[in-house]
């Protein structure tokens, strides 16, 4: 293998001069990620549990939660993520344009700062499933540089704000609209860098991760999911305990000539992060274009669960889950950092609800494959997952291709969990996964590739799956509770529409999420019964957080119908394969909810910062 | 530390796969593989190379290489913003201003 020995040499010089701050700072969120006041990052800590250990609220008093206080965005369009809440303060982000606010948690009434970025408009016309934005970052400052909040544009920037101000302290270039490249994913913190991917493969861009210094805004390293080896910065033992998986060379030779350079793997989902390995973890989504005749070969390394250095950004391991993609399973949803006992030994493990159907659980530091069950018993373009080798036995009769239409292939290109995240409770050990249960037709179609513009190839019609109700395109979602040890599901339960936006569960024995249809609910994670909803003004692609100010626990949700499952909804469409194959699978949420954006703040009882009447009046002079 | 138990095994199932895909002419199931990580087959019916075929896209040269133009322009673009704040502490996004 041969890696680019000027941009390796500069990274580990990297690694080796800035060693002891970067612990010092990535100490330092780490510390403030697990106080109940603070939710520090998208996934509340860096294992991406998405919980919360407060039990104020719990499953014999979660009936008497109420709104507390609600802020509005002012801004349509789907609100995915979650806010931050960082030492008193919340900041809320938006999709396009990007705005950004910053809230004292004693008074939310006032907006301490507001950052609206001026974007070109043209970014719009790029962005794949409505203009979305998945959330900030956070990097606790040190004595020569405040703290920062860091944040995506869909135009391609990423921008650090301070945190005390909202002032741009440093805007960089990292995607280029005009070659169809966006942004939308939130980006992360680790050590002193701020890690981010890309977006736009459904416009055949090339997928890479880079990593910024947030004291310089210098890019420190940047990768490739396709091409050379040494554009894709693969460490010198990658793959070494797991050799099966493919190593040297795959990046291009598992493509015809030139095609991996317009070739997808963007990755645009969410990273998880293991300060003692010093690893981080993500994964690249979809080939380009989604007509897998023009591509042939396995299309490495799109599909895959990297597990990368966070100093060098080079890879130990890559695993390719879906090779030669017929379907668009774009591999980028979430994982889930535990220790588990598996087969009778505690192992640092990952575990990742794929888009493909099937919820996988690797050792994260060697990434061995330990366990591969499907989310749903319908999955059906595989058969199984052969543990030896690592490969999906497909179903022929399944499989995609020109002159063929494919019907009733489960799950749709939308899959059975898609960028939604994943709680787990680490008493009880079971994962609390949303799914969409849709499955699709699939008839593809050729294109030539120009940049800038959609290079897809498919056109894709999603309905509910089997379990649902199709003829009234309802019954495309579920909840489940599982087991990463047993590989059992304890329960589940079946959502009028997909459960986009995720769970966060609590250890008041509570798991929380929102609808697209516009409720925030609340179960008993150990049984699945619901005991409390709340309809919001809007459907919720968001996922719900919980933080304790001045004593009291509270539940927050974003509202703001949109993203894939509600392009129909957003730009009013009808054709159903439009939208990329989602507007027939929603068209009944236009008869449910309509657009919206912000945020509310729920609390027993409703208790909060407005219980004293005096805050937010106007207190005269005289 | 390499785990020759798995390589083993993993040679030996590749081994399988590699000796089953010269008999395979059944449909794709990604299981044929010609070496560890490089299992695609044609479907039956469809061509191993698509260059000279009807689906060939016949993509341009040009076309294909302006995304990596783009990414290039921009990291010319961001280290000088990044050097210039490097020597005065003040960001400047506008890069007329910084030449």
């Amino acid at each position: 293998m041969k890696i680019n020995s000027m941009r390796f040499l500069s990274a580990i010089a990297l690694a080796l001069m800035v060693a002891s701050p970067y612990t010092m700072a990535n100490q330092k969120l780490d510390k403030m990620s697990k106080e109940d006041s603070n939710w520090v990052m998208p996934g509340g800590t860096y294992d991406f549990n998405v919980f919360g250990e407060q039990t104020e609220i719990n499953v014999n008093n979660v009936d008497q939660l109420r709104p507390a206080w609600s802020f509005s965005t002012g801004v349509l369009s789907g609100h995915e993520g979650t806010p931050l809440v960082i030492d008193g303060m919340m900041y809320i982000h938006g999709p396009y344009p990007n705005n950004t606010f910053a809230l004292d948690l004693d008074n939310p009434s006032e907006i301490v700062w507001q950052h609206k970025p001026k974007q070109d408009p043209a970014a719009r016309a790029v962005a794949c499933c409505d203009v979305v934005n998945r959330g900030l970052a956070y990097w606790p400052g040190d004595g020569d540089t405040p703290p920062l909040v860091i944040k995506t544009q869909l135009d391609g920037h990423l921008v650090a704000l301070n945190a005390k101000t909202g002032k741009e302290y440093w805007k960089v270039e990292v995607m280029d609209i005009s070659v169809g490249q966006t942004l939308t994913q939130a980006p992360y913190v680790a050590k002193d860098l701020a890690i981010v991917g890309s977006s736009g493969a459904e416009l055949g861009v090339r997928g890479l991760v880079s990593a910024f210094n947030v004291k310089t805004g210098a890019m420190e390293w940047r990768w490739y999911a396709t091409g050379p080896d040494e554009d894709i910065g693969l460490a010198d033992n990658f793959n070494s305990e797991n050799p099966h998986y493919g190593q040297e060379g795959l990046g291009q030779k598992t493509w015809e000539k030139d095609a991996w350079k317009i070739g997808g793997g963007t990755n645009w989902g969410w990273y998880a992060y293991d300060p003692d390995l010093e690893m981080f973890y993500y994964g690249s989504g979809n080939p380009a274009p989604w007509n897998e005749t023009m591509r042939p070969g396995d299309n490495k390394w799109t599909m895959t669960i990297w597990g990368r250095d966070v100093n060098t950004g080079l890879a130990k391991f890559g695993y390719q889950k879906t090779p030669h993609d017929e379907w668009d399973y774009a591999g980028v949803n979430v994982m889930v950092l535990t220790e588990q006992e598996i087969d009778g030994e505690m192992r640092k493990v990952l575990t990742h609800p794929d888009r493909n159907g099937i919820v996988y659980t690797l050792d994260r530091e060697t990434g061995d494959l330990l366990r591969a069950d499907k989310l749903d018993e319908t999955a059906n373009w595989v058969k199984y997952v052969d543990m030896e080798t690592g490969l999906p036995v497909r179903d022929p009769e399944y499989s995609t291709r020109m002159g063929h239409r494919s019907r009733d292939v489960c799950p749709s290109a939308m899959g059975f969990h898609n960028q939604g995240v994943m709680s787990y409770d680490p008493e009880q050990q079971n994962f609390f996964i949303g799914i969409n249960h849709l499955c699709m037709d699939w008839e593809p179609f050729m294109l030539p590739y120009r940049a800038g513009q959609f290079f897809v190839g498919a056109n894709v019609w999603s309905y509910p799956g089997p379990k649902g109700n199709r003829e009234e395109g309802i019954g495309s979602g579920q909840v489940k509770s599982y087991n990463a040890k047993t590989g059992e599901f304890e329960w589940s339960v079946m959502e009028k529409f997909s459960v986009w936006g995720g769970t966060m569960a609590t250890a008041g024995n509570l798991v929380f999420y929102g609808t697209l249809d516009g409720f925030i609910k609340a179960r008993d994670s150990r049984n699945g019964e619901l005991l409390w909803k709340y309809k919001l003004p809007s459907g919720s692609v968001g996922y719900p957080l919980t933080y304790t100010h001045n004593g009291t626990q509270y539940v927050g949700i974003n509202y703001g119908v949109g993203g894939w499952p509600a392009v129909g909804l957003v730009f009013d469409l009808e054709d159903p394969s439009a939208g990329l194959g989602a507007v027939g699978a929603f068209k009944e949420l236009q008869n449910h909810t309509q657009m919206g954006g912000g945020f509310i703040a729920f609390s027993l009882r409703g208790q909060g910062p407005f219980d004293d009447l005096s805050v937010g009046e106007y207190k005269p002079n005289n | 530390m390499v785990n020759k138990m798995k390589i083993i095994a993993a040679c030996g199932v590749m081994g399988l796969s590699i000796a089953s895909f010269s008999a395979a002419v059944t449909a794709y199931d990604g299981t044929n593989c010609d070496a560890p990580g490089d299992c695609w087959q044609p479907k039956p019916g469809f061509p191993e190379k698509i260059e000279g075929t009807k689906y060939d896209p016949k993509h341009s040269k040009e076309e294909l290489g302006k995304q990596q133009k783009a990414i290039q322009a921009m990291e010319r673009r961001n280290a000088k913003r990044a050097e210039h704040f490097k020597k005065t502490g003040e960001w400047v996004y506008d890069i007329s201003k910084l030449e």
